[in-house]
């Protein structure tokens, strides 16, 4: 094939770590018509590559990371991978996504995804450089933390420069379900336990280092999209100075005063304003920030890079933390002190574990000791309580090594709750943590946690914040279950577009999909019009649902832990939960917003239509 | 009447603190306390288009958000805790 390709390059290495084949193969160009790249991209290479039933933890599991055509070009903010497996924690469709520079580093090998199966007899890491691919042994790697690792592979630059690293640390490799994988260090792949995956296959690392580039069809036209993606991006304060200023844990005492702010494992949303300013972003600006930081091409900068002074008088230096993070380590475990979330923070980047997950299923632990439910041999000496600060960084050790009671946490809250008897009080959906923004504060970001893909998750189940300040520009009411379906599916499609383009969430505040339908325009030199794209994303939503089917999920994994419609909160004056009524209404409202039946299943004339091939060989 | 206001983000710096007590008369809309708070050029152009607050500014009464349509207008009762910042997301 000798066609000029733009945007791309046309393949994608298929490496099976069981018999050591690397593959290169081509990849058609209609591929990217239907879904763009990235998140859409990996889902049908990996859905087309996986046993839906596998064990995530076997052989057969496939891990595909895909990037995007506007990857290797100048966009602000393109150079994000994503990557999707079957998750060791939820049991469906896993999809994390991350910054850093690693993802655009890897379009410059010549590859656009990455398709990895099967099983290493032993450590390995997969070795990506100008003209050569290895399955390297990596003995001398298992064990090491992801700082260590990193530092091991970036020593040597080579040919093409200075290598980037993705990799796992101790808690991927010992199968801890909510494992993270990380490169430069402290930008995380971090939700829905791809560490695991990584470590069932024995593979500690990928290092990547190239000089391709990708040709521009149109400049023209891409350049018309960029400069009005960089110009909204000025005008609009959240992108301009407000992440940089302040972090997303700016957020922190604004989610506090629309009463989403979770506390006590989702017991309440009630905090002391004081003590809430001791982790706030200002604070954390003022106090711990050594400096702002952007990933490939970024001008937000929304990277908190920062120092702590330990009791010993060391100084130890790294990267966070970020609202979910304070949120979901602090007030959810009704811990308000910044240097004992921070400390665990920097511990779970280095060990390789999501801080959300985490502080989730250490909130879920402290609940279950208070009730007396966590006690005994099977406890492993775990005693916790709310507020207990100093034991995160502790617990956090102990999970990534499966020591004592980390051996508990490392299953998640779900399995830990259900272990004592009461899985009602894992604060998931589909087994992965809620996130800091309680659902009960606002009736789309509940349908979006029961609805997501993956599980809780605030980015691929939709991001309700702006809608809760003020409507955002459509003035969709927090609480409308009439509106909240079409809000949720919309909410979702823009996020499936963002991961699918490579650029990152943010961008959002300051602009829609126009300015990227125009880029993508440009560089392909294919038609991505905005119409175009909404088709392409409810390509990916149904093709991501009906791999769920197919693992085993049902309608009723789309509904909330029983807390959210039995206790309420207090929202604006008013007791808010979200019944069972209403999230089954939203639900089945939902499944017709899609084109589901009433079952949750993508139907037949609806995949017809989006032309959703079965199972290709 | 009294109202509070509460400041977030830069807006803190803008207005000189984290919180003001701000004497309206009876009936009072929630644009012409903004028209109040902003008197200064800088504040002014902070938060005004021309006679509107700009689409950015969130403003939310004891919690619950006001439309950007018609918010402006909405009128304010003794012991409003407004609270005022520049729309923000993350996370």
């Amino acid at each position: 094939m000798n066609e000029t390709l733009y945007g791309f390059h046309g393949k994608f290495l298929d490496i099976d770590l069981g018999t050591g084949d690397v593959r290169t193969k081509p990849l058609d160009p209609a591929l990217f018509a239907d879904y763009l790249g990235g998140r859409g991209l990996a889902t049908r290479l990996f859905y087309d590559a996986v046993d839906p039933r596998c064990d995530p933890l076997g052989p057969d599991n496939v891990f595909v990371i895909a990037t995007s055509p506007l990857i290797g070009t100048n966009a602000p903010t393109a150079g994000r991978g994503h990557m999707v497996f079957k998750s060791p924690l939820t049991g469906v469709i896993g999809t994390s996504n991350s910054g850093g520079t690693w993802g655009a580093a890897f379009k410059s090998t010549g590859f656009d995804a990455l398709v990895v199966r099967g099983r290493a007899a032993s450590p390995v890491f997969i070795d990506i450089a100008p003209g050569q691919v290895d399955v390297l042994p990596a003995h001398h790697l298992w064990g090491l933390d992801i700082h260590q690792t990193t530092d091991a592979l970036a020593s040597d630059p080579g040919p093409a420069g200075r290598p980037k690293i993705l990799c796992i640390g101790p808690a991927g490799e010992n199968l801890v379900r909510i494992a993270a994988v990380g490169n430069d260090k402290n930008r995380v792949y971090g939700r829905c336990g791809p560490g695991a995956v990584w470590g069932s296959k024995n593979l500690k690392a990928i290092r990547v280092a190239g000089r391709e580039k990708i040709l521009i069809r149109d400049k023209e036209q891409y350049r018309s999209g960029y400069e009005q993606a960089l110009y909204l991006m000025k005008q609009a304060p959240v992108t301009k100075r407000l992440l940089r200023e302040l972090g997303t844990a700016g957020l922190v005492e604004l989610i506090n005063v629309i009463s989403m702010l979770p506390h006590k494992n989702f017991l309440d949303t009630r905090h002391n304003e004081e003590a809430l300013e001791r982790v706030s972003g200002e604070t954390i600006a003022r106090t711990i920030l050594e400096r702002a930081g952007g990933c490939t091409l970024c001008p937000i900068g929304c990277q908190r890079h920062t120092s702590l002074q330990g009791a010993d008088g060391r100084t130890e230096k790294g990267e966070g933390p970020e609202y979910e993070t304070v949120v979901m380590m602090g007030p959810v475990c009704d811990v308000y002190d910044l240097a004992d979330i921070t400390r665990a923070n920097y511990r779970l980047n280095e060990l390789g574990i999501d801080t959300m997950s985490f502080g989730g299923t250490v909130a879920c632990a402290m609940e279950l000791c208070e009730r007396g439910l966590l006690a005994g041999e099977d406890a492993g000496g775990l005693d916790i309580r709310f507020g207990d600060g100093p034991a995160l960084a502790r617990l956090a050790v102990d999970t990534a090594y499966r020591r004592g009671a980390g051996a508990l946490l490392a299953e998640g809250s779900f399995r830990l709750a259900g272990r004592f008897g009461r899985p009602d009080l894992s604060m998931s959906v589909k087994k992965l943590e809620i996130p800091g923004y309680d659902p009960r504060a606002s009736f789309t970001q509940a349908l979006g946690y029961m609805t997501s893909p993956t599980g809780a998750c605030h980015l691929r189940g939709g991001y309700a914040v702006s809608l809760a300040f003020f409507g955002g520009t459509k003035e969709i009411p927090r609480f409308s279950l009439l509106q909240s379906p079409i809000a949720v599916r919309n909410m979702q499609n823009k996020g499936i577009l963002q991961d699918s383009l490579g650029i990152c969430r943010f961008t959002g505040f300051a602009f829609d999909v126009g300015p990227w339908a125009r880029m993508m325009s440009g560089v392909t030199g294919m038609d991505f019009s905005e119409g175009r794209l909404e088709e392409i994303a409810n390509r990916v939503a149904a093709l991501e649902r009906l791999f769920n089917f197919e693992a085993g999920a049902t309608r009723d994994d789309d509904l909330l832990p029983p807390r959210f419609a039995e206790v309420p909160i207090s929202v604006a004056g008013q007791e808010r939960v979200v019944s069972r009524e209403s999230q089954e209404r939203m639900r089945d409202d939902y499944y017709q917003v899609r084109g589901w039946d009433v079952a949750g299943r993508p139907r037949e004339g609806l995949l017809r239509a989006l032309r959703i091939a079965g199972r290709t060989p | 009447m009294t109202v509070r206001v509460r400041f977030f983000a830069y807006f803190r710096e803008l207005f000189g603190g984290k919180d003001r007590a701000l004497d309206l008369p009876d009936g009072a809309s929630v644009g012409e306390a903004l028209e109040l708070l902003c008197d200064s050029p800088a504040r002014r152009a902070e938060i005004f288009d021309g006679g509107r607050p700009r689409p950015h500014i969130v403003v939310m009464i004891s919690g619950a958000g006001l439309p950007p349509a018609t918010g402006a207008a909405t009128p304010l009762r003794e012991g409003d805790v407004l609270a005022v910042f520049p729309m923000m997301g993350g996370g």
